[in-house]
């Protein structure tokens, strides 16, 4: 079977010039089996590292993934693309 | 008892060991406090951080390749419960917990965890949902470190609680069908007892869909009885690790043993006495595994 592919554009959502995904985190909820996580951004410039500012959502468990398209659905900035 | 308790329980199954609640008897209060903070700075990237060249994204995928993917096993059961003198705060080596039912939860909030204890936003539901729900439940060293990272603190309400508090909003997040859970980290210090839920919990989302051991079975196993049980269902919607199924031509709910986990959450949804937790040795087909 063909592995799930799943990409977010991060200059439609991350920080890359895209939204903060901590204020929409709509892909996150709608996804049943939690493939997406939020995470700090590594190596980003921090002015207190101990309240990071830098996000990004990346799609961590795409085996667990069972390609309803949900997020690629309900995703505001349509930054997802789920493709196998 | 599982091995843990055998190596680090000093008779007790290993949650029960004073010793392991206090950082200054297993190694010093500044350097435990040191590897939590390096621990807990950036916990949420922990699993797209490469080691080796490795990241844990698509885990799934990379340890079914032949060969690698058993290597790649082995090299993260490792780094879970690892003990080496130099482990990882990054990759929160050392890191992993069982499940316990909610009386243990409370006993040792009454008399092991050293103070302070805080209750603060639960960073896996954080991490992998986008919510914040105050009921992570943590104390001794790693208090005073999450109290440092505000992305953690509840602002509308009293962080630091006390082991009455501690004890009650256990019970309340075991009604609403959380899992009671301890954890080492690192190994053996014990520092917090979450309320889990299946696959928002890092260690259930690793021991469910890819059977690592960053989460274990609690060592009691459900029992129901067969003359008490009235088939009302109420107990199935409980079980996160669909445990508990209901037959409609026998009227009542089977137990798949294989998959309980003997969190005994489901303990509060039967209004008929039919479930009670056993200690998991007592249950005759036990093959001795957590």
């Amino acid at each position: 079977m063909k592995k799930t592919k799943i990409r977010i554009d991060v200059t439609k959502c991350g920080d890359k010039g895209g939204i903060d995904p901590r204020e929409c985190v709509k892909c996150l909820k709608v996804c049943d089996p939690c493939v997406f996580l939020m995470h700090a951004v590594i190596g980003a410039k921090e002015e207190d590292p101990y309240d990071p500012q830098v996000w990004r959502i990346t799609a961590v468990w795409p085996s667990v993934c069972m390609r309803c398209m949900k997020c690629v659905e309900d995703c505001p900035e349509q930054a997802i693309s789920v493709k196998w | 008892m599982c091995r843990w308790c055998t190596k680090h329980g000093a008779g007790k199954k290993w949650y029960m060991n004073s010793k392991n609640y206090h950082a200054d008897q297993i190694s010093t209060e500044d350097s435990m406090r040191s590897y939590l903070e390096e621990q807990f700075m950036n916990m949420e990237n922990l699993f797209i951080r490469k080691i080796k060249g490795f990241s844990s994204v698509g885990l799934g995928y990379k340890m079914k390749m032949p060969i690698i993917g058993r290597i790649l096993r082995k090299a993260a059961e490792g780094m879970i419960h690892s003990e080496k003198e130099h482990r990882n705060a990054t990759r929160a080596d050392g890191h992993f917990g069982q499940a316990i039912p909610l009386e243990d939860a409370q006993l040792i909030m009454s008399e092991l965890a050293a103070e302070p204890i805080i209750e603060n936003y639960c960073l896996c539901r954080f991490m992998q949902r986008g919510t914040k729900e105050s009921c992570c439940i943590n104390f001794g060293v790693l208090s005073e470190v999450i109290e440092k990272l505000p992305r953690y603190i509840p602002k509308d309400r009293v962080v630091r609680i006390d082991r009455e508090t501690a004890m009650e909003r256990l019970e309340e997040h075991n009604k609403k069908g959380y899992i009671a859970s301890v954890w080492f980290q690192p190994i053996p210090y014990i520092n917090a007892i979450c309320s889990c839920e299946s696959p928002e919990c890092g260690g259930l989302r690793l021991r469910t869909s890819f059977d690592l051991h960053a989460f274990y079975k609690a060592e009691y196993i459900i029992q129901l009885s067969q003359d008490n049980c009235q088939g009302c269902k109420q107990c199935v919607s409980m079980c996160q690790f669909s445990a508990l199924r209901y037959i409609p031509s026998q009227n009542r709910v089977i137990v798949d043993y294989d998959k309980c986990f003997g969190c005994g959450v489901c303990r509060h949804a039967c209004k008929h006495d039919a479930l009670k937790l056993i200690p998991r040795e007592e249950f005759p087909g036990w093959d001795g595994t957590y």
